[in-house]
């Protein structure tokens, strides 16, 4: 089906720099419909799982690109594969199951049966009986395999692919990525420790603003603030791929930062929440110590369209985006561990997951902004924008401080581009 | 038994009373403060044998400290009014001094508007010790199946 509707944005984005956002994308059912034909099966790598969640020959998981579920399968010569969880006959849905082991994969309906790789191998009646029914003469099985991504894996993350004409998958991702992938998911062979899911009343692009977005971090998540694990006086920075739309947050907590009292308190002014002083009954929780002894606090990477990999403390996840429409997102989170880890340590890991999830300290409150912001702009007149403009206006650009909305403007002007509206802001006035 | 089990449904019963009438303080005494543990857990992950809990606390001091956030506002979270239903009540005593304990719960949670939603779908599974003329838990994992959990899980379950 092509689609020719919005070939400009029906919305106005008054600054070119992309410092203000029409509020409408977030709510618009026809702007939801066009990110799933332009975005999600676009030239863009989606997320699909780990290459460890496919141990063996028949393994398979499903996953969902925007709103299409794909089956992702280990086939008999160990390749992996991924098609859409529809059967090429009459489109039921294939496998219900979240994951498991088959040798194949046979519709419930009719009994067509599939290879591991999506091709239509069996048809039940396909001469028909006693020289009667049957398909016809010219039926093809090879017309009829399930509708295929190309799929590529990159340090056992495994990505997905509609489009024609998929970009090279590591220039996608970008060198920050890269490096940081190798640093988080490779010199440790990763173990799934279990996972989490979360149902959010909001937009899926707020996800992708809300990991963008470090100012938020010490000011919505009071947890840290209050044990002196995190302030706005912390040290960090961003970094951005070629194209604006990966970003790299990290933060680095330095010995001063407890001493720096001071300027908190001043960061926090006429708030009423700066409290650093409290206890905790049990701290056993916050003085887990990291296992890479490089400094790094905090590094979340942030991927387009739907992925975080992310090293809060001393945990390690990938979290995943799984639109449910334009007034919902599923965020799906599959908690690591490492093979080499000692019994204390992955106890230690199951103790700082209280830090993340629907119910961790410092992330249970980004599912209620969420859904505050749906609700916040749901109730607004049409019309207005979002302002952007914490950390400077103009180019966006890589920063070496946490207080900053700019790597958020950098996915709105790749979202802007990929929607096919162009890459600057039509109504832009050149700021 | 049958004595057992009304003393042990009624433990459960002020057990979701007290959480939902947030008085936390009195909920952290219901527990073991010597040696007790306290999961939610979701059934996906406990039925692939992962070991990944939604929360988890260890201790006693872990107990408190989970709900000292919310009383203290150090969270922000939606604040709906949750109602707990307790079902199915059952109960095998492990000699004499304690009993392994079962329950179906459901949480509703009704907005400031008095809209009223289904909000979790769960199983308690639990050890309790007698304590004078009571109970203490020692063990209670709540195991989840609406582990696709709506927008956040601040307050337990």
């Amino acid at each position: 089906m092509s689609n020719t509707q919005f070939e400009s944005c029906p919305y106005v984005w008054p600054k070119a720099d992309f410092s203000r956002v029409p509020y409408e994308v977030f709510t618009d059912a026809n702007i939801y419909r066009l990110e799933n034909e332009r975005i999600f099966r676009g030239p863009v790598w989606n997320y699909l799982c780990h290459e460890v969640e496919l141990p063996e020959v028949g393994s398979f998981v499903t996953n969902w690109v925007g709103d299409t579920q794909v089956v992702i399968t280990r086939s008999e010569d160990e390749s992996i594969h991924a098609f859409e969880n529809s059967c090429a006959h009459r489109g039921a849905q294939l496998v219900t199951a979240v994951r498991g082991r088959a040798p194949s994969i046979t519709c419930p309906y009719h009994l067509w049966n599939y290879s591991l790789k999506g091709a239509l191998t069996g048809v039940p009646l396909l001469k028909g009986l006693k020289g009667k029914g049957g398909m016809p003469p010219d039926f093809q099985k090879t017309d009829h395999g399930l509708n295929a991504m190309k799929v590529e894996i990159h340090a056992g993350l495994i990505f997905g692919c509609f489009h024609d004409t998929p970009p090279d998958l590591k220039t996608f991702l970008g060198p920050h990525s890269l490096s940081q992938i190798d640093r988080l998911l490779v010199q440790r062979k990763p173990k799934v420790l279990g996972y989490l899911r979360q149902r959010i009343p909001g937009n899926w692009k707020l996800y992708n603003e809300n990991v963008r977005d470090p100012y938020h971090g010490s000011l919505l998540h009071q947890f840290q603030v209050s044990f002196g694990l995190q302030q706005p006086t912390m040290k960090g920075g961003i970094k951005l791929d070629a194209e604006l739309k990966n970003t790299w947050n990290h933060s680095i907590l330095s010995a001063t930062d407890k001493d720096n009292h001071a300027l908190v308190a001043q960061a926090y002014e006429g708030t009423g929440k700066f409290n650093p002083n409290m206890k905790m009954a049990d701290p056993a929780l916050i003085h887990v110590p990291l296992d890479l002894d490089d400094g790094y606090k905090t590094t979340i990477l942030s991927i387009f369209p739907s992925m975080v990999v992310a090293q809060v403390d001393n945990t390690y996840a990938i979290r995943h985006l799984r639109p449910k429409g334009p007034d919902a997102v599923e965020l799906h989170m599959t908690y690591l561990g490492f093979e080499s880890d000692t019994a204390a340590q992955t106890q230690d890991k199951l103790l700082t997951a209280n830090f993340i999830g629907p119910s961790g300290y410092i992330s249970l409150e980004d599912g209620e902004a969420l859904r505050l912001v749906q609700q916040g702009v749901k109730l607004r007149r049409p019309g207005g924008h979002e302002v952007l403009e914490m950390g400077g206006v103009g180019p966006v650009q890589d920063t070496d401080y946490l207080s900053q909305e700019i790597s958020i403007r950098g996915f709105w002007q790749y979202y802007h581009h990929i929607m096919g509206w162009g890459n600057e802001s039509p109504s832009g006035d050149g700021q | 038994m049958n004595e057992t089990i009304l003393e042990v449904s009624a433990f459960l019963y002020r057990y979701a009373e007290l959480l939902d009438g947030e008085q936390f303080d009195q909920w952290t005494q219901l527990f073991d403060v010597k040696d007790c543990q306290y999961r939610v857990l979701s059934r996906e992950n406990q039925e692939l044998g992962l070991p990944l809990p939604i929360m988890g606390c260890f201790s006693h001091g872990m107990v408190c400290d989970r709900v000292a956030m919310l009383a203290k506002g150090v969270l922000t979270y939606r604040r709906d009014r949750l109602l707990r239903q307790v079902s199915n009540v059952q109960c095998h005593s492990i000699g004499d001094a304690s009993v392994n304990v079962r329950a179906n719960l459901v949480v509703y949670q009704s907005s400031e508007e008095g809209v009223s939603s289904l909000y979790m779908v769960a199983r308690y599974q639990g050890v309790l010790a007698r304590a004078g003329n009571g109970w203490r838990i020692k063990v209670m994992d709540v195991v989840v199946d609406s582990f696709g959990i709506d927008t956040m899980l601040a307050v337990p379950l």
